[in-house]
């Protein structure tokens, strides 16, 4: 079980991979796949896809977490260059990317199935910040 | 059911890092394990539901344990959560 992580920034990624290893351990893969071929913000299709087939190579199953909207289009055209074999093991999460990724590392450290995994990632959709009064 | 009660001392109380090592150390029991802290109640399993009761320092929580091993994930969690509680008074 692996994780994606898409952003506009590779800083921001770069930044989250380390958050997620010290938070979950690092037996969970992760691969991350931020900015522009040329280093700008946005996404790459060919980096996304490089990603995946990272964690594919280190894991039966990954989740990609995104971070805006728009970098669903480049995820696209990125599962368009995987063989419909490693495609059918890449989930895609609707999760925030940070909370998300969190919790779906922590999941995944415990041998949790790819559902759980997901599920967790999602739960964090609706995971209250401030502390309740 | 068998429980234990602790008081936060971590001046964070009970922050990501840790929450997501006691959930790791949680899982590897087959009990049913949760956490209570005014009331309120958490799957110590789930890293959401422990985050969701936002463990404040020098709370007073309760770690309970239902099942064959419960025994045994009490003083696994007890000796996981160690640096940040003392026993409750």
């Amino acid at each position: 079980m692996g994780l994606i992580l898409v952003s506009h920034s590779d800083t921001l990624v770069d930044g989250l991979r380390d958050m997620v290893a010290q938070v979950a351990g690092s037996e969970v893969a992760v691969a991350t796949a931020g900015g522009t071929d040329d280093g700008r913000l946005g996404t790459s299709a060919p980096r996304i896809a490089e990603a995946i087939r990272d964690v594919l190579d280190r894991a039966d199953d990954a989740v990609v977490l995104l971070d805006l909207g728009s970098a669903a289009l480049s995820l696209e055209l990125a599962l368009e260059d995987l063989s419909d074999v490693d495609r059918q093991r890449v989930r895609i999460s609707e999760a925030p990317l940070v909370e998300g990724a969190i919790l779906a590392a922590v999941q995944a450290s415990v041998g949790a199935s790819v559902d759980d995994v997901v599920a967790a990632a999602e739960s964090a959709t609706t995971m209250a910040k401030l502390p309740r009064a | 059911m068998s429980e234990i009660r602790l008081v936060v001392i971590d001046p964070s109380g009970l922050h990501a890092r840790p929450a997501a090592r006691f959930v790791q150390a949680a899982s590897r029991f087959s009990s049913r394990i949760v956490l209570r802290q005014d009331g309120r109640e958490a799957d110590a399993k789930s890293l959401i539901a422990l985050l969701g009761l936002t463990i404040r320092p020098s709370s007073e929580i309760t770690l309970a344990a239902e099942g064959p091993d419960s025994d045994a994930a009490l003083a696994a969690l007890e000796a996981e959560l160690a640096p940040y509680v003392s026993p409750a008074g």
